[in-house]
């Protein structure tokens, strides 16, 4: 069976020169359908940077990346990007919505990119995952006009957008309270495991970690740890 | 609607304050442009008519006979070079006039010719003495080949055509000379002979080098005055197309062994001056439209800076480098397209409202008010600066934003 997300003896230097330093040291992982994975470990230790080689936003210095059971290595920069948008879902601490519009059109902009729906689908699909997020009635609200909370709840919907395979998330709770974290990470891991996709996610909270069905700790560049917590 | 141009109205609609003066220099350049180049071109036109209307657009002149015994030249060793050019010897006047008009109208591009004698004499009313040109002309021929009776400010044709001493006047020759319709002048040639002609018209060309000196009788009259029974000085051609008279003069000259010289050539000075004014114009007012482009360049750049995390994102989504770079061009060419349109309706409203404007134009030529001239060109040749200015200018910013890494952005962005 092909797994949605597949990483083997992933390495990576950041830095030129004498500041070069190995931020990546030969990371393997194997990413199922419907499972949480919880990257931990400490500032700088690199989960960002793993995150980014898996999302092929990043290129590894040694290693390779499977997604969807196809080797990305060679690819080109062109086709790396047709895989982003096709098979890639990203939510990012920083929301990073588009302020110009509103919450809906930020969802629609992934799929206009990807041109397979049509205006209405479009609409109806954004609709759709905003009433999953809780959003329904703001819709039509420009995205500055919405809460810390309510902004990175689109960017769980605008993730979603194209149906991907993978969801990467890099603190995404890392800007919001306590209340508002819980429920964006309840929402995330509902709707990953209710449409069987694989979640990623790097963190620093410990209640989110419990919470992932696979913690992954890490120091130095590499797991030194890993584990279950699912029963 | 693509996805680039989508999210690039939506940033103009949210940037435009400062969208909108670059919008209002791309408005004000191209009409600027549009304006200025009608214009100098309206006086260049009015020019050219000017010249076809007096003189046509092929003067066949004097005949030459070439001397084909100067292109073998003896070098050194006996070597014989042959050269280039052909030594003509020339014969004033056309000595056969009937027999020439008789080819130049097998030309289906020739409408109608005109023979005319020229020469010097004085010309002398009650008042004073001046030099003038006098022109011998066919009225008939003279008529079909010219604008001479579009010319006529005052008398009568007919009257001329029926007074065998009748003369018609160059409008400031004849004001020089205090000369109305109905007086008498007197008109001696070089020879020394004088005779009186009754002042039958008074004729502007709007050339005051022409209106200065002119006076018109008829050929007959001419020949007779100035001792040239059966010759003529040139022959007048009118063209359908006057663009084509350099090829019609170059044919005629080789096949009738005559000088034949197309207004272009005649007119070579003038029309290199007027040339000058339009280029310079154009140029001046180029500038505008180069720093309303200026303009755009900094407010993409701007732009860019201030949207680095939404590139990023939009990378990160799926978004080419060819879409990022495709949303500031956008935002340039719209802002182009809407300058465009604009500036060539206000063009269009500043051609119309200069063309109205009373002006009392007498020196190089006459005329009572500002002339411009409509042309196609004026338009495509102003948008097509602006959209190439606007290109170049938002091409600069669009490359760096498409040049942007995703990953260093999302790096240094708080994570």
């Amino acid at each position: 069976m092909n797994l949605p997300l597949v990483c083997a003896g992933l390495e990576r230097q950041l830095g030129e020169n004498e500041s070069r330093v190995r931020v990546l040291r030969g990371v393997s992982l194997e990413i199922p359908a419907g499972s949480v994975h919880a990257i931990v470990g400490p500032s700088g230790c690199g989960k960002s940077t793993l995150l980014y080689l898996l999302g092929l936003l990043d290129e590894p210095d040694g290693g390779q990346v499977w997604i969807g059971g196809r080797e990305t290595s060679g690819l080109t920069d062109r086709e790396l990007t047709d895989r982003r948008n096709e098979l890639i879902g990203f939510v990012f601490q920083f929301h990073f919505l588009m302020h110009e519009f509103t919450a809906e059109e930020n969802v629609m902009i992934p799929m206009r990119r990807q041109g397979r729906l049509g205006p209405g689908a479009m609409r109806a699909r954004a609709g759709a995952l905003l009433e999953t997020v809780g959003l329904a009635d703001k819709r039509a609200r420009l995205s500055r006009h919405l809460s810390g909370g309510e902004q990175q709840r689109v960017a769980i919907a605008r993730a979603l957008a194209n149906d991907p395979l993978i969801v990467l998330a890099d603190e995404p709770t890392g800007n919001l309270d306590i209340a508002n974290s819980e429920r964006v990470f309840g929402l995330l891991t509902e709707l990953v495991k209710r449409e069987k996709k694989a979640l990623v996610l790097a963190t620093h909270n410990p209640l989110i970690a419990q919470a992932s069905d696979w913690v992954h700790e890490m120091q130095d560049g590499a797991f030194t740890r890993t584990y279950s917590n699912l029963k | 609607m693509s996805p680039p141009l989508y999210i690039a109205l939506r940033f103009i609609r949210h940037r435009q304050r400062s969208i909108l003066i670059s919008l209002v220099g791309i408005t004000l350049g191209v009409a600027f442009f549009i304006c200025t180049q009608a214009q100098t071109q309206g006086f260049e036109q009015f020019y050219i008519r000017t010249v076809l209307g007096a003189s046509g657009a092929v003067l066949v002149q004097d005949r030459f006979q070439t001397r084909y015994s100067g292109m073998l030249e003896h070098g050194t060793n006996g070597v014989v070079s042959v050269s280039g050019q052909k030594p003509r010897k020339y014969y004033d006047g056309v000595s056969d006039p009937d027999s020439v008009m008789r080819t130049i109208r097998e030309f289906s591009s020739v409408i109608a010719c005109s023979p005319v004698l020229e020469d010097n004499a004085s010309i002398k009313s009650d008042f004073r003495d001046e030099v003038c040109r006098v022109l011998g002309i066919d009225l008939t021929a003279q008529l079909l080949a010219t604008d001479l009776r579009a010319q006529m400010t005052d008398g009568d044709l007919s009257v001329f055509r029926n007074a065998p001493t009748g003369v018609l006047l160059g409008s400031i020759l004849a004001n020089k000379m205090g000369a109305k319709v109905g007086d008498l002048v007197s008109l001696m040639a070089a020879g020394g002979e004088t005779r009186s002609f009754r002042v039958c018209g008074i004729v502007q060309t709007g050339d005051n080098l022409i209106d200065e000196r002119r006076a018109y009788i008829h050929l007959r009259e001419a020949q007779s005055l100035l001792g040239k029974p059966a010759a003529v000085s040139y022959i007048i051609v009118k063209m359908r197309d006057p663009g084509r008279a350099p090829q019609l003069a170059a044919r005629l000259e080789e096949l009738l062994q005559h000088r034949a010289r197309s207004w272009q050539e005649r007119a070579r000075g003038n029309l290199q001056i007027f040339r000058a004014i339009r280029v310079s114009a154009a140029i001046t007012v180029s500038a505008i439209i180069l720093l309303a482009g200026f303009g755009i360049f900094n407010v993409l750049t701007l732009m860019i800076i201030d949207k680095v995390r939404e590139i990023a994102i939009l990378r990160s989504m799926g978004y080419q480098r060819g879409d990022i770079s495709a949303i500031f061009l956008w935002q340039g060419m719209l802002v182009a397209a809407a300058g465009s349109v604009l500036g060539c309706g206000l063009g269009a409203f500043l051609t119309y409202t200069v063309s109205r404007v009373p002006m009392h134009i007498r020196g190089f030529f006459a005329a009572d008010h500002f002339l411009v001239y409509w042309s196609g060109a004026h338009y495509f040749s102003a948008v097509v600066i602006a959209f190439t200015a606007v290109l170049v200018a938002s091409y600069f910013p669009s490359r760096r934003a498409a040049r942007l890494v995703p990953v260093s952005i999302l790096r240094g962005a708080g994570q």
